[in-house]
């Protein structure tokens, strides 16, 4: 039986999608310091997350399976088991199959999914053997706590300068309350006589930094003093005897003498305490993660937003025509004003639909981490600049063809340990991930410092299949390009990880459909770089208008190598559309729109033909005539026309007629059928 | 999409009279500067550009099975917004030779739709209207601008 999702489960499997990513992150931050909180902290929230929000929307078996796993690194958390690569691998591969499941789109066939059985068997198994392990160190006891080096306990003192009662409507109150929901706190209020606040005494325990708990005084600064007394690197409530003492003052005034001296006492003991944390800050941290906001907004509301952008845009424009003979300065004061802000606000939101790359980061770090373990290779990843923005379709899309890049760099790029060592290498490969931002572009360059592209064999096995006369002289460019041929792959053999001669060309493929540039570099004995670029948003285009009939086209500029002006007659001696002509001394196959789409009438003198390369090979687009080069925004045609896809979308022009946006690898194959 | 409201808007389509829910009904514009996509059906007829949206416009009467007519001084689009099967709002412009008014027509005058003689295709007409001889089909746009119907026929062209 089929039951679809509710709205709330559809939400419980995108946050969970988010957390799944935020709790790789995290494992992998782990695993590269075991000995740090901060990370283990956050694995074990996420997974808690994960667990509550499973438990509610009816997927128990995940719920399960998060709460086992939850339990294991509880006990790391109180120190009664270390960080291993097998603890890692077991969490990573066990919401490894979380997330695959979470891609079901039956609700029942969730929570009913076997799958995730073994990889609960699994974790039983690890707590069993741990269990067992640590009885037997138990009596040692010298379990050493995990430092948590933001926790702290703080004394605060809030003196109101103004009259007011514990149970006022005063700010203050409220902002008292906040604090107290920071951590673990106790609060102790002194009255006088009339009930007005004399002063309260807040013990907190919280993972927040001073600075921030200062700035909720913000407002009120004028109204009340406040004094802050950081008692210690740790959650203080953990010790019976704090609470006691706390307790002694409930009706006098705390005493900072005695305070400081408990304090000293209790600094002394730290070591031993670690219980009673983890409610105080998992809540804290929590609260602090909360101050960064996102907000989730769909992407449709985004799309509407930007159509009443452009519609406002429109307006202005016409708006300075219609006014335009009336000479008045506070008409065009208001006009030119309005100009700017539109010009903003077009800015701004196209820049909403744009999410950081880091997502990606965190994927390739996992891939990289899987990847460098099974060929037995140290790889080391590096990422810079991956807050650099894009939009979060092409990021989706960029994912698989950047996979591939990096599992090359790390299968065929990358040395292995014994190799580099003899080579005078670090035993540690690297492979680096540089993005950032030129002008409408975003630039990946993705660089591997391993053996580079041996040019010699790429040729030779280009010859051997055809692709290139055996005479031929290519330019090292040339040369490496063949990699992006179909079918070529440098693998002698064919291994499971890469090699299987769907690969770089895909690679270009994806990148062409994006309208993007890809280009490589490598140097013998030192790495490949491969460097993408890529439009900012999808939106954009950059292209040459072309006239066909009374059409106008816009053909991707990504794509035209050249263009060439020939007599019409030279395509009319066949009345076939796809037809070899020569074009500068070549044979090219060529579309002609005209032919194809506009036949009706009298074709003029010349065409005009646009020589591009789709999945590595020249092909021609003959054209009534090249108008220009523009940059302009796409616009999608809507579902209606899905089947006439090699349409890519359609562009406004300056006089507010349509121009189609042609996509040459779908025009080609619809010649073809 | 539930709708409490009996307004609709007519207009007319050759010789028939027809009426749609007004909700559906975002604008009526003028005729404009028409862009052509190659290689669809007859029916589709381009887009066009509705300050600053583009928009699919399609030949109404052709899309009905009739003969399409000539573009008049009162030839007109209207711009509707049609909820799809799949849960979607889609926006299309359809054309029409005549657009007339918005009138309320109360749910006991619709009366269940005769079979016609006069449109060929099973039409997707959901009700009619007889005030004193003056007959009014109400037209189901959903049906008619169907957008699965329409990415059928494209299919069986290509």
């Amino acid at each position: 039986m089929l039951s679809a999702m509710d709205s709330n489960q559809k939400r419980f499997v995108e946050d969970a999608l988010d957390l799944l990513n935020e709790l790789d992150e995290g494992l992998l931050q782990l695993e590269a310091n075991p000995q740090a909180s901060a990370p283990l902290e956050q694995v074990f929230r996420t997974m808690h997350t994960i667990k509550g929000g499973a438990n509610m929307f009816g997927f128990e078996n995940i719920g399960e399976l998060a709460h086992q796993l939850e339990t294991l690194y509880d006990l790391v958390r109180q120190g009664n088991m270390q960080v291993s690569d097998g603890l890692i691998s077991i969490t990573l591969h066990a919401f490894d199959k979380v997330r695959d499941l979470l891609q079901e789109k039956d609700a029942s066939k969730i929570a009913n999914a076997e799958s995730l059985k073994d990889h609960l068997k699994i974790a039983v198994q690890f707590l069993k053997s741990v269990e067992t392990e640590s009885v037997s160190s138990a009596s040692n006891g010298s379990n050493s706590a995990i430092t948590k080096d933001e926790l702290a306990t703080f004394f605060i003192r809030v003196s109101p300068t103004i009259s007011m009662t514990p149970d006022g409507n005063h700010p203050l109150v409220f902002i008292i309350q906040d604090l107290e929901a920071l951590g673990t706190a106790k609060t102790l209020c002194y009255k006088r006589e009339d009930a007005t606040v004399i002063h309260w005494d807040i013990f907190l325990s919280t993972t927040t930094a001073q600075p921030e708990i200062e700035s909720y005084f913000l407002f009120v600064e004028n109204e009340c003093k406040v004094e802050y007394n950081k008692l210690l690197a740790c959650d203080l409530f953990g010790a019976d005897e704090f609470k006691q003492f706390i307790d002694q003052f409930e009706t006098t005034p705390v005493s900072t003498e005695a305070l400081q001296a408990i304090v000293k006492k209790l600094a002394a003991t730290v070591e031993n305490k670690t219980a009673h944390e983890e409610e105080a800050e998992s809540s804290a941290t929590g609260k602090k993660k909360f101050n960064d906001t996102y907000i989730k907004v769909s992407k449709r509301k985004i799309d509407d937003l930007l159509n009443w952008i452009s519609e406002l845009i429109i307006l202005q424009a016409q708006l300075v025509n219609a006014t335009s003979h009336i000479n008045s300065v506070e008409i065009t004061e208001v006009t030119e004003q309005l100009e700017m802000i539109t010009s903003r606000l077009r800015d701004t939101s196209l820049e909403i639909g744009l999410v950081p790359i880091e997502t990606l980061v965190t994927k390739f770090k996992r891939l990289v981490r899987d990847l460098s373990k099974t060929l037995n290779k140290k790889v080391n990843f590096l990422s810079e600049g991956a807050e650099t923005e894009m939009d979060k379709d092409v990021i989706e899309l960029m994912a698989e063809p950047m996979i591939h890049i990096i599992r090359n760099c790390i299968d065929h790029g990358i040395e292995s340990p014994a190799d580099r060592k003899t080579l005078g290498k670090s035993e540690h490969g690297t492979v680096k991930l540089k993005a950032f931002n030129s002008s409408s572009y975003v630039n990946i360059i993705i660089s591997d410092d391993g053996k580079g592209i041996n040019r010699e064999s790429v040729l030779k096995k280009a010859i051997e299949r055809g692709l290139v006369a055996a005479d031929a002289v290519l330019t090292e460019e040339e040369t490496l390009n063949l990699i992006f041929h179909p079918g070529l792959s440098t693998a002698s053999a064919v291994s499971d990880v890469s090699g299987r001669g769907v690969g770089m060309d895909v690679v270009k493929q994806k990148i062409n459909d994006l309208r993007g540039y890809v280009s490589i570099k490598s140097m013998p004995g030192k790495g490949t770089s491969i460097h993408i670029k890529l439009p900012l948003s999808r939106s954009i285009i950059e292209g040459l208008l072309v006239k066909v009939e009374e059409t106008r086209y816009v053909v991707p500029l990504n794509v035209i190598d050249r263009i060439d002006r020939i007599a019409y007659d030279t395509l009319i001696r066949d009345n076939h559309v796809n037809k070899t002509v020569v074009v500068n001394e070549e044979t090219l196959p060529v579309f002609s729109l005209r032919k194809k789409f506009h036949n009706e009438t009298a074709a003029p003198k010349t065409t005009d033909i646009i020589s591009v390369t789709v999945n590595g090979i020249k092909k021609g687009i003959a054209v009534d005539r090249i108008e220009g080069k523009m940059q302009t925004v796409m616009k999608p045609l809507g579902d209606v026309y899905q089947h006439q896809d090699f349409i890519a979308g359609s562009t406004i022009l300056g006089d507010g007629s349509l121009a189609l946006v042609l996509d040459p690898a779908r025009l080609f194959q619809l010649s073809e059928n | 999409m539930k709708t409490d409201s009996n307004a609709y808007l007519t207009f007319a389509l050759g010789d028939e009279k027809f009426a749609i829910p007004v909700d559906h009904v975002q604008e009526v514009v003028e005729f404009g500067q028409v862009t052509k996509v190659p290689n669809a059906p007859l029916y589709m007829l381009g887009i066009i550009n509705l300050r600053g949206r583009v928009l699919p416009l399609l030949d109404t009467k052709l899309k009905l099975g009739l003969s399409s007519t000539d573009r008049t001084k009162k030839s007109r689009i209207m711009v509707l917004d049609i909820h799809t099967e799949d849960d979607k709002n889609i926006q299309i412009g359809a054309t029409v030779d005549v657009a007339r008014e918005v009138v309320e027509i109360s749910a006991n005058e619709i009366q269940e739709a005769p079979e016609f003689e006069s449109l060929k295709t099973a039409a997707p007409i959901t009700g009619i209207v007889n005030r004193q001889g003056d007959i009014t089909l109400i037209m189901d746009i959903t049906r008619v601008f169907s957008v699965t119907e329409v990415l059928e026929l494209n299919r069986s062209l290509n």
